[in-house]
């Protein structure tokens, strides 16, 4: 059942023409937001930590807990702290003077934790913060998240469903193909191709997902008419993982609503595609991965082969 | 609804997640489902998505165009349709959805998300929804089943991350 694919050749392989590109929450790739807060220069040394401890007490700074109290002036200020007082609207009328205090004056400061580099860096300009950095985040941002020799492979498994989706296309069928791999054994569970004119339903990851089924004595559908779409029994471990528990899905387009959440009841591992779609959940319309109150979340990276998969989605139209 | 309980009932009998529904048309009952994820280890099976292809195999048998049947279809069934379902029903061209509970894990119309309304022009038609059926009895079972908790599941306290 295997499907036969030709090894691709080195020159076959444009590996400059494109860079993965990490889908990341909203929450990650947003600029950081301010909000304005009053803060003064400490004129008596001495009082410092007893000015921090009663302005905790007394204006305990809710929902902006990752902002540090004092932050040191650069060189040339008259005075060498300043602590952060209160949110602008909190009103008060004590007298900070009998902290040690100078006048009240206003600040910007970051309203949310930054959690990744990009955001620490702007955050730490206006106020300084504490900062728990999303590792997988930052270095995504930073282009540096996949070892060498990973684009390689990302080549020849996007290769694997590019092949898939012309399969279909001969078929009449959308050029949309897809494969599972499992990344530790390197091994291709299972490809197929787009089958929603037969099946409004059988997208090619939907397919994929029920041809891994069967790769684990489950399934659902016959594709025996589809030479495109076949799967192989995990050689790897003698446990079969729960779904696709660790498996990788590429796919020549972005999963619609449909296909995304079904990637998300099956517990995949990550998700590369090529192509951007109107309705894509990945990024375009949602981003399911990473919804928050679903209880599984996983990678996505786009721009993938986007050369090769947009070729696919032009000859689609014609 | 009474059916699409006994569906579900069955489905907890069999160790799988307690839904079931049914596709009517004209009075008759043309697809009925239930969640068969673990007979399957296809994540995707759930009941709405095996009343459908019952549905399909109904017109096929009576040579009539699947569109034209769904647009005159309802759906019942115990629980709010998950994000995946929700699509699915679009995908269809389904106008109206009657459901039990809602389903805060990963409801799709409404509750996480709400792909029965939102705008999505290539993901076949918006449907509406009738909430609120019966929904004390379908939260019962789901109760029921997750006490029980899934057998096939890994255990979340020794899976490693
Ligand atoms: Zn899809
Ligand atoms: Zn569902």
């Amino acid at each position: 059942m295997e499907p036969q694919r030709k090894r691709l050749k080195t020159s076959d392989l444009d590996l400059d023409s494109w860079d993965p590109v990490a889908v990341l929450s909203d929450q990650l790739c947003t600029d950081v937001e301010l909000v304005q807060a009053l803060a003064a220069p400490v004129l008596d040394h001495r009082q410092t930590s007893r000015a921090v401890q009663e302005l905790r007490q007394m204006h305990p700074l809710r929902g902006l807990a990752h902002l540090k109290r004092v932050r040191r002036t650069g060189a040339g200020s008259a005075h060498a702290l300043e602590v952060l007082v209160r949110p602008l609207h909190e009103p008060s009328d004590y007298d900070y003077s009998r902290l040690g205090l100078g006048d009240l004056f206003v600040v910007t400061v970051p309203s949310t934790a930054p959690l990744t580099r990009p955001q620490f860096d702007t955050a730490s300009a206006h106020w300084p913060t504490s900062f728990h950095e999303d590792k997988m985040a930052s270095a995504a941002l930073r282009g540096e998240l996949f070892p060498a020799g990973q684009k390689e492979k990302m080549h020849r498994y996007m290769s694997l469903a590019v092949e898939a989706a012309k399969d279909g296309q001969k078929l009449g069928l959308d050029a949309i193909g897809a494969v599972m791999v499992d990344p530790d054994s390197e091994q291709v569970i299972a490809t197929a191709h787009d089958c929603r004119r037969k099946h409004p339903l059988h997208h090619a990851a939907m397919v994929c997902i029920d041809l891994v089924a069967k790769s684990q004595g489950g399934g659902r559908y016959g594709y025996e008419e589809f030479s495109g779409c076949g799967f192989s029994a995990s050689h790897w471990s003698a446990v079969q993982p729960y779904l696709c528990t660790g498996y990788d899905l590429y796919v020549t387009r972005e999963p619609c609503v449909l296909c995304a959440m079904a990637l998300l009841h099956s517990r995949v591992r990550r998700v590369f595609y090529g192509t951007a779609a109107a309705d894509g959940a990945l990024g375009s319309t949602f981003k399911l991965h990473a919804q928050r109150d679903l209880n599984h979340r996983f990678e996505v990276f786009k721009d993938v082969c986007v050369g090769l998969c947009r070729e696919l989605d032009q000859s689609r139209s014609l | 609804m009474d059916k699409a309980f006994d569906m579900a009932k069955d489905a907890l009998e069999n160790g799988e997640v307690p839904v079931g529904c049914l596709l009517v048309y004209n009075d008759d009952i043309i697809g009925k489902g239930r969640n068969e994820v673990n007979q399957t280890k296809n994540a995707t099976r759930h009941a709405e998505l095996v009343a459908l292809d019952e549905l399909r195999d109904w017109c096929e048998v009576r040579n009539v165009e699947v569109k034209t049947v769904c647009e005159r279809t309802v759906l019942y069934v115990t629980v709010e349709p998950c994000i995946m379902c929700a699509a699915a029903l679009r995908l269809f061209n389904i106008p109206v959805v009657v459901y039990g509970c809602n389903n805060d894990r990963f409801g799709g119309c409404g509750s996480v998300l709400d792909i029965s309304s939102a705008d999505l022009p290539q993901t076949g038609t918006m449907f509406k929804c009738v909430a609120g059926h019966r929904a004390e009895e379908a939260v019962e079972m789901l109760k029921t089943f997750y006490k029980q908790e899934n057998p096939n599941a890994p255990n979340p306290k020794t899976r490693k991350q």
